[in-house]
Parts: structure tokens; sequence; C-alpha cells
């Protein structure tokens, strides 16, 4: 058995230890919103935090996640919406929708560690994929959830 | 009733669609005059239903796959209804012919057709609910109907300032009469269009809520993946299910159409299963294709007569008597959709229903694919459409519907949801075709252009889809749009095809044919605007004397962007700007490019000045939303994708080694939106066409290097 937290909720999961973490939250406990997009931590569809540090869950096993706090995008805002996702609404981001989550958890654990990143810091540290081009509306957004009101570069 | 445009699947075909019987689309079905009006359920004609809360319904025949069309099927109803746009909700409408407004009677997602469909229809179905409610007010009220008017969800009688709520008005509304005519605003009058409106579908998109196909979760629902012959049109050789036995979750491993299937209770357990079983394929009929002889191939061919898909003049005259000629060649590689949700279905059958969970492009496609599969009756099918995690194009076909419906019709009574990985999904693609492209050029003794011959040489999607089409026609449309009816004064023309078979599978790819001759036609103008030591874009300006609404458009990108005809010095980098334009889907687009390049030879895209004309905008913010995402799709292409084939194969499998633009490549994007209140165009694929000429267009400027070949990758 292993023993999980995963937004802030306790879990006794009988599991492989190798199995990455993705396919827990998807399969195992039908949490849905983190989501599979390459399955080797290249596109970063599958960002979670992991003790509050973005890692891509696709390639993170479940033995490394044991005494550590998950979050995914289901628990970032604790039952109300992080500023982040409020900014992503604000600067209207998604277009098919299906990265933004884990665009959403990149850009939260971007500004816990840099709260008021440059717009340069911005552009290098946005490092997930977007196949609609959302990429300038996120930029926008995280200048907003940093307090920059006034999206548009 | 129905004609169905399926592929009479001749073994050339076969090998070509890549799974058996994968590959089906254009149901046409005469539109059906039942609107199903007195229906209960709040449900005032096929199109709107209003609940006793207000809250408005629209059944969209069109998927949303990212372009925020169920936000437009709302505004058309509720700029004609009268209502908020927070009460309005969009949902997916079911199979059927109430629902088949493309064209003459067709249904599918694609092609920019959504919202030049809809534009009408969804408009009237509006104002016949409209017309009900006031009907219903009007008797309840005991007075005339045109006393009365809606706003925000209300019909209001301005004299005794009465009003009584849509959804009050429901079931009395729902009893009436359809009426037979109704008065549609003018664009001069509406309240709703034309003004930004936020997207309905953001919000469960920002917060992890939305459902895309791989979310789908039917009680009991099993995870199936697939191994699929490498080689395209290759079968199972030989394959030992025992090799798995007793893997922890595995709870069958068959074939399906195309390769092996893997079917368990855990993706990863799924995957971890295939990885170890002993499975062997048996090559295609042309294991020994390569991408690099194909485009052999294709240069070579551009040597022989093709057939005229589109002649005015004189041209052989012109050619015959011109001081000067140029020739131009170019090459587009085959690509990749490269959804960020890989191709996915889930699929219920038992004795006597099918229900399928798909992402799609044409829901009545699913349903064929669910009859021919489980042998049941159109009416015994069910589908149902989440969000689609992009879609491009790829999600028009049926092959991996077919391969999800064959497992859960063996294993009856157990959803069973399929996912292909992403290796999977990039080698067993339906690509952009491989084209190869010579322009010819007739100059007199004064540098004026008198006579333009193109010819392109490959395969388009049509020639699988619609054989019989391209058979009569003697060419492939799907090839040649773009670069047919042009807006420039070219009086001695001739464009033509020559027809090479692809061994490789080719499909619809944002933007299908307009892109490619994009690129074509507007590097090719680029040169002899150069070759006469002419300004590229003053050359296309005065070509342009004749169009008015592309002389505007191309005009207002130029003022947008400060237009320099030499490189320049700015923040530090030597840049350029590149032109181009481009009419597709009944709309017409400009990019200027500004381009630089770095010591190591990386090309940088810094900004992209965008003019689009799409008649009337209709969601102003949705259309520069479309621009950004196209011209971040054409970039992508145009700097990195390329699907090489080797040995038969699909060589690229991951993003690593099928990189897509990364969001430090995204450039600044400025929009103006030329409202020329011409029809109404399509604002979906057009931004994609134009940024490969205009960043080409820059780099000969800066370099003196013409780029004949995509992608760009790293300048030498």
């Amino acid at each position: 058995m292993t023993e999980l937290t995963i937004n802030g909720k306790r879990h006794e999961l009988d599991v492989e230890d190798d199995m990455p973490l993705l396919w827990l939250l998807r399969d195992e406990l039908k949490l849905m919103g983190t989501k599979f997009g390459c399955g080797i931590g290249v596109c970063g569809a599958c960002t979670i935090h992991l003790d509050g540090k973005p890692v891509r869950s696709c390639v993170m096993p479940v033995s490394a996640a044991r005494g550590k706090s998950i979050t995914t995008i289901e628990g970032l805002g604790d039952g109300k919406l992080h500023p982040v996702q409020q900014a992503w609404i604000d600067e209207q981001v998604p277009q098919c929708g299906y990265c933004q989550p884990g665009h959403i958890m990149a850009a939260a654990a971007l500004l816990e560690s840099n709260p008021d990143p440059s717009d340069e810091e911005i552009r290098q540290g946005v490092r997930n994929l977007c196949r609609c081009g959302t990429y300038l509306r996120i930029f926008a957004a995280v200048r907003r959830a940093a307090g920059r009101a006034g999206g548009d570069s | 009733m129905s004609r169905i445009l399926n592929l009479s699947l001749s073994r050339r075909q076969f090998i070509a669609a890549g799974a058996a019987g994968s590959l089906v689309l254009g149901f046409r079905l005469p539109l059906a005059a039942d609107t199903g009006a007195g229906q209960s359920n709040g449900v005032l004609n096929a199109f709107v239903a209003i609940d006793p809360g207000g809250i408005i319904t629209v059944q969209s025949p069109f998927v949303e796959m990212g372009q925020g069309i169920y936000t437009m099927m709302s505004m058309l109803v509720a700029e004609e209804l009268g209502a908020d746009m927070g009460s309005m909700r969009t949902v997916q409408a079911p199979p059927g012919a109430a629902y088949m407004i493309v064209r003459e009677g067709e249904r599918f997602t694609g092609g920019d057709e959504s919202t030049r469909s809809a534009y009408e229809p969804l408009r009237r179905a509006g104002a016949v609910a409209r017309h009900m409610l006031v009907q219903a007010a009007a008797g309840r009220l005991n007075v005339q109907p045109d006393t009365l008017a809606t706003r925000g969800g209300y019909v209001v009688h301005g004299a005794s300032g009465k009003r009584i709520a849509f959804g009050d008005l429901v079931a009395d509304a729902a009893g009436l009469d359809v009426p037979a005519e109704v008065q549609l605003k003018s664009p001069a009058e509406f309240q709703v269009l034309r003004k930004t409106q936020a997207r309905l579908d953001v919000p469960a998109k920002t917060d992890g809520s939305a459902v895309f196909g791989v979310d789908e979760l039917p009680d009991n629902v099993a995870i199936a993946v697939v191994r699929q012959a490498p080689v395209f049109g290759g079968t199972v050789k030989r394959m030992r299910p025992e090799s798995v036995t007793g893997m922890r979750g595995v709870i069958a491993v068959e074939e399906v159409p195309n390769g092996v299937a893997v079917i368990a209770d855990n993706y990863w357990r799924a995957a971890k299963a295939l990885d170890a079983l002993d499975v062997e394929f048996a090559p295609g009929p042309a294991p020994h294709f390569t991408s690099e002889k194909h485009e052999q191939l294709l240069r070579g061919k551009l040597d022989t007569r093709g057939a005229t898909a589109e002649e005015a003049g004189n041209p052989d005259g012109a050619f015959a008597g011109a001081a000067r000629t140029l020739e131009m060649d170019y090459v587009i590689p085959f690509a990749a959709h490269a959804t960020m949700e890989p191709m996915t279905c889930t699929a219920l059958v038992t004795h006597d229903r099918c229900v399928v969970w798909t992402p799609n492009q044409g829901v009545d496609f699913i349903v064929y694919a669910a009859t021919d599969v489980t042998g049941l009756p159109a009416e015994a099918v069910e589908v149902h459409t989440p969000y689609l995690g992009g879609a491009f194009g790829r999600r028009f076909m049926l092959d991996f519907p077919t391969q999800a419906i064959t497992l859960a019709n063996r294993h009856k009574g157990r959803p069973v949801k399929l996912i292909w990985s992403r290796e999977e999904d990039t080698r067993h693609d339906f690509y952009r075709p491989m084209l190869a492209a010579r322009q010819r050029a007739a100059l007199d003794k004064d540098g004026k252009l008198i006579g333009w011959h193109s010819r392109i040489a490959g395969m388009g999607p049509y020639t699988q889809v619609f054989p019989d089409e391209v058979e009569a026609h003697g060419w492939d449309f799907s090839v040649m749009q773009g670069m047919l009816e042009l807006p420039y004064r070219l009086p001695n023309r001739r464009m033509e095809y020559v027809h090479v078979e692809s061994p490789a599978p080719v499909g619809f790819w944002r933007t299908t044919g307009y892109g490619p001759t994009c690129y074509f036609k507007e590097s090719a103008l680029d040169e002899i605007a150069h070759a006469v030591g002419s300004d590229p874009y003053e050359y296309r300006h005065e070509l342009l004397a004749d169009a008015k609404r592309e002389c505007a458009v191309l005009d207002k990108a130029a003022e947008l962007a400060g237009w320099r005809k030499k490189p320049f010095r700015k923040n530090g980098t030597r840049r350029a700007h590149g032109i181009a334009l481009h009419n597709a889907f009944d709309s017409i687009n400009a990019q200027v490019a500004e381009v630089s390049i770095s010591d190591n030879g990386t090309v940088r895209v810094h900004k992209v000045y965008c003019a689009m004309d799409c008649g009337l905008a209709l969601n102003p913010l949705n259309v520069i939303m479309q621009m950004e995402s196209g011209i971040a799709f054409g970039l992508s292409a145009t700097l990195h994708e390329e699907v090489v084939m080797r040995d038969g194969r699909a060589v690229p499998g991951n993003f690593h080694e099928y990189p897509i633009l990364r969001p430090d490549e995204m450039p600044e994007v400025e929009v103006a939106i030329i409202d020329s209140g011409a029809k109404i165009g399509g604002a979906g694929e057009i931004a994609t066409c134009p940024v490969a000429p205009a960043v080409c267009n820059a780099v000969f400027a800066l370099t003196g290097e013409r780029i004949r070949r995509l992608p760009i990758g790293t300048l030498v």
C-alpha cells in the first residue's frame, strides 16, 4: 500500500511503485484534469505540483511522491479560483484547452518561485507546449496574475 | 436517401488510408424541413430550447475544437432572440438531418465552414423562437405582438412596463405554430454580434472540469492502447498474447484494424504490456518508400505537363514572346497534425445499442463507423462529442473510432476507451502531403509581368476521399485551392496539377491546399519583384489594381508594420520585413513578418503584423485569437515541421523528434480587422497561410538566400 496526499486528502492505494503519477491520478483516482500529451515529460500537459514544485507527472513515479503533497488542477484554488486561473479567464487564454491545466499549474509554480517576473523571464519561464498557439495570452495572463494588469505586450 | 462518399476500398486506396475502412467523409443528406417545433421540454426548434429557469440551450451542428464555435452558435441565437450571453449554453447536437446545414445538406466541422454555414440558419432559429415567445406573451398580456420587444431574456411591453421572462413563456410558446417567415436584423442593428463576447468554454477550460475525449468515464471503462503496423499498409504477421499473460491489469490482447491492442484497467499497465508484447508486423506494399526519394520524384514530375485547373488568356504566347522568364521551384514536406490530445475514442456496444464518446469532426461519420463495425442500424447508435483537444483536420478520419468500436463490439457491455500514444499518433497520421511546385513568370522588356504559370505535383486528400470528383475534374482541388482565381492581375496564366501517388496517407491539415499554395505563390511574387527591382509590397499593390478589398488588406498590413523595403536595425538586431497576402475561405489576410537571424543561423520572428478581412468580424476578440493561433501554427510548420519517411514508415515519434513551436519562439502579433461588410468569411485557418512566405521573404531580404523548401530549420 502506498500512502499519498493529493489535494490535501490522504489516499491509500495499491499500485506499483513505478506507475507514473499521471496514470495514478487519472485511471485510479479519476482526477481527469491532468492531461496526457506525450508520456516523456516534454510537453507539460501533465504538470502537477509536488510539495509546491512543478513536475511532469507522466514521468514521475508514485515512489517519488511518498511523504509529499500532490496538488492537481482540481486542488489548485482550494475550492475557488486561484489568481492564475482568474487571470486565464480575464485574458481569454484557452482555445482547445487541452494543455491549459498544465500551463496553469506551471504558471502558478513559476509565480510562487518568482512573484514578479520580467517579461523576458515569463517568456523563458513558460516551457509547456500549446498547439493552438495561445502563448501570447499565456504570457499576458502570467503578467496579470503577477499583479501587472493590462495584458498585451 | 443518403449519399455516402465512402472510399471504395481498392487496394491502392486501402494502402493510402492506412487502416481498413477508416476513411469516410461527406454525408450529403437533404436538409430536413422538420424543425422539431411543438415538442415539450422547452424545445422551440431543432436549435433552441429554453428551460423554465431561462437557460437557453443551443444545439450546435459543429464541434468545439478550440476555434470558439460554441460561443458563436450561442451568439447567433442570442442576437435574434434578445437574450443575454450569460443565459446561453451550447451543446453538441445529436446526429441527424436537421443539423446538416453545411453547403447543400452536409455536416462536418472544418474548412472554415461553421460560422459561414450557421450565420443565417442559427439567427433564423433565434428569430423563430423569439417570434413564438412574443406570440405567447401577447396572449398572456392581451396586447398586440408588435407592441412587444425582447431584451435580456424577457419579452417586454414598453407601454405598460410589464415584462415576462422567457422561461415563464416557453411552455405556451412550444405549442404555437412555427412562423413561416421571420425578419432578421441587419448587421447595423446587431447588439451581440460584432462585439467581443467572452468565450463560454473558457471557465471549464481553466478549472480542469472541461471533459475531453480522454476524460470520458463511463462506468467500468477499460483502457486500450495500440501498436500499429509501422510500415504504411502493413499487417500483423505474428502475435503471441501469452507473452503478456499474467501482467497486472491486462484484460485482453487482440488484433484491431491496422495493428494490435492491449486492453487493461489502466493506461500505464496497458502500455507496459504492449511494450512487452511479442508481435511482428509484415511490411506494406511500399517498404522502401522514403520521403527523400519521393521528393526527387515530385521534383522530376515538374518537367511534365499536368492537368489544367485554370487557364486564361494566352500563357504560351506570353512565354514565347517574353524578354525574360523566371523559373522558381519550391517544396513542402509531409507534416503531422500533432494535436495535444492524442487520438482517442470510447465505445460501448450491447446487443442492441452502440454508444460512442469521441472527438470527431462530424458525428454522422461516427454513426457510419459504428454501423459498419457492429451491424446495428443507425438509430441504435448514440454519439457524444466532448471538447476536442485540437483537431486541425485529423479527426475527420475514422481509423481510431473504428479500432475502439471494434474492441467494444467484442467486449459487449464493457466500455472501452482507446488512447493512442504520442508515438502512434505521429507515425500514423494522415499527413499534410508533400508537394513540389514550379512557378514560372514571363516578363516583357520593361519587366512587366505578362505571363504566369504554376505547376504543382503531388496528391491531396480529395484523391483519397472524393476520388470520383477528382477523376471527373482531372485534378485535385485540395492541392490547387489557393492558386485559382487569384486577385492579382495575371491576364495570361495557366495552373496545372500533376498527379503523383503518395505511398504515405495524406489528409486535411489546417488550410489543406491554401497554405502550400500561398507559400508557392507569394514566394514567387517576391522573387519576381526583386528580379525587376521593385519593392515587394508596392509590386503586389500594383498587381492588385482590380482588387480593392485585397489591396486594402495588403495596405493595412504594410501600414501596421511601417513597411520597410530594406533591412533595418532595431533593439540591437538586424531585421527585415517580408510580406504576403492570401485569399481563402471567403476571407483575405495579409501579413508582414519582422525577422532577424541570430549568429548561429536561428531564424527569429519578432512580430507579425496581420490584417484581416472576413467580411464582418462577428466576435472580434475571437478573430484576433484565431489570427494568433493561425500564425503560431503556420510558423511552427515554417520553422520546424517535417515528417521524414524512411523504410516505408514515418520516422519521428514524440515531440523531441517532431518539434512544434515553443513558447519562446512565439512572435508578437498585432491584428487589424477590416470590417468590409462583405460576405462572411472564415477566420480559423487563413492566418496559417501567409506566415511561411512572409517569413521566407524576410529571410531573403536579410540574406539574399531564397528558402525553396520548408521547414527552414537552421540556416547555415
